[in-house]
């Protein structure tokens, strides 16, 4: 273990160390636990994390992680070291060029970043999935992704209040959006999210979306997979044509009725690409394409005006994910940053080795 | 009883790019070529025209070079920003929804 390189600071006691990250705006608005050189040591020690050991770059600034700066904001934050795992390969994916970190955390769109955790470490941290899952209570939810936010503040100096994060309306996952899937209500046959994004089954992964906020709805009454989906796909409709990736969370009252009809998980994706769409005319009279997205998305074609139009690019778009606690037909989508255009979806698998 | 101190450590990092500060300004614009760099959003090049067209109205400029770096979220690329620096004296940068 080499030493740690980070400047210290003496103060009185512990109620000063809070008010001092305050005032130095290295907080992020709540009060964090001080990170003493014995607690990140430990942390480290713990995570079997060399202090100089680079976890990620942010490329655009050239902004290093280091992982002592990773335990540093990690302890801020109030996780414990058990979570560092967690932290090192969400740091590894969201500075993935193709996430575009830079874009979305200055981006006027005001994306958050959400973390959703799969395999066996959710169990073992206690990562919420089920009841209330993107709700408060849970620690390991709140400051795993707490973590991620302070590390954008203080080590890639994109804070609220010096102008570099140019949010129009921010969005409150940017305090902390970390949720674990319901691995335990997929439908019959469904691998979980990480397994279907390439990574071995039996392993733990955290997939990174940048993502915007999430609409809600309740469907208690369709008790057929088409019937659901064309609940969401009334939610799809105002995001615009030509998504090119969208997270579908679904709950387990309506993954249940996906494994009654014993539905596949490519089938959510191919069943809205083939049936959530509008013709031309009818994108225009909603007034979308609307910004950027007609830039960047599907181009409606001036001439055939009848054709329709798919509000996802591909079947794959659709990123289904199941979420929540039992009873209550209420399921989500979240858009992610630019409808997918300019910033991708990232998993890493988490390394567990010691 | 002696009071308790605690020792806390720093949470940032410093950028290890140099961030550099304002170019010189010219003394006037007289004779000068202005760059007009848009970054494809759609209202980029509407303003940079207008803030053009004021500028040769009140000044004597040699003209405009317009260029579109591309994909808004992004940096321009060096070789695309060096060769845009080669064609003209200043530049004006725009960012329009």
């Amino acid at each position: 273990m080499t030493r740690l390189t980070s400047n210290s600071i003496e103060l009185p006691g512990v109620l000063e160390a809070i008010e001092t990250y305050f005032e130095n705006g290295w907080s992020d608005g709540l009060p964090v636990v001080p990170p003493t050189p014995e607690a990140v040591t430990a942390t480290l020690e713990a995570a079997n994390l060399r202090p100089d050991a680079i976890l990620g770059i942010e490329p655009v600034k050239s902004a290093v992680i280091t992982a002592e700066k990773a335990a540093i904001n990690a302890i801020m934050a109030g996780c414990k070291p058990e979570y560092m795992p967690v932290v090192v390969a969400a740091i590894g994916a969201i500075t993935q060029p193709e996430f575009n970190l830079h874009g979305i955390t200055v981006s006027t769109m005001g994306a958050a970043i959400l973390l959703v955790v799969n395999g066996p470490i959710t169990e073992e941290l206690g990562i919420n999935s089920k009841t209330s899952a993107f709700g408060p209570g849970y620690r390991a939810n709140a400051t795993i992704g707490r973590a991620i936010r302070l590390l954008i503040i203080n080590v890639l100096g994109t804070r609220t209040d010096d102008g570099l994060d140019k949010a129009t309306l921010g969005h409150p996952g940017k305090y902390s959006w970390c949720i674990a899937e319901n691995e335990d209500d997929l439908p019959y046959g469904w691998t979980p999210m990480h397994v279907t994004r390439g990574v071995e089954e039996g392993k733990s992964a955290v997939t990174v979306f940048p993502g915007l906020s999430a609409t809600q709805f309740g469907e208690h009454e369709a008790n057929t997979p088409e019937g659901i989906l064309d609940a969401f796909a009334q939610r799809l409709y105002p995001l615009g044509p030509g998504l090119d990736e969208v997270a579908i969370i679904i709950s387990p009252e309506h993954a249940a009725y996906l494994e009654k009809a014993r539905w596949q998980k490519e089938q959510v994706g191919n069943y809205l690409f083939e049936n959530a769409r509008k013709t031309a005319s009818e994108w225009t009279a909603m007034g979308l394409p609307s910004g950027a997205q007609q830039e960047n998305n599907t181009k409606l074609d001036a001439i055939e005006r009848d054709r329709p139009i798919s509000v996802l690019s591909s079947p794959e778009s659709a990123i289904p994910i199941v979420v929540g606690g039992a009873g209550g037909g209420w399921s989500a989508v979240i858009p992610t940053w630019s409808n997918g255009s300019r910033a991708k979806i990232v998993t890493r698998a988490i390394n567990l080795s010691k | 009883m002696t009071q308790e101190t605690i020792r806390v450590l720093d949470p940032t990092a410093p950028l290890s790019i140099a961030t550099d500060g304002m170019a010189d300004r010219p003394e006037s614009l007289a004779g000068m070529r202005v760059g007009l760099m848009r970054n494809s959003k759609m209202k980029s090049e509407p303003l940079l025209d207008a803030i053009y067209d004021v500028l040769a109205e009140r000044f004597d400029v040699a003209g405009a070079y317009k260029v579109d770096k591309g994909e808004a979220s992004r940096p321009a690329e060096p070789k695309f920003l060096s060769d845009f620096s080669k064609e003209v004296d200043v530049a004006l940068l725009a960012n329009g929804d």
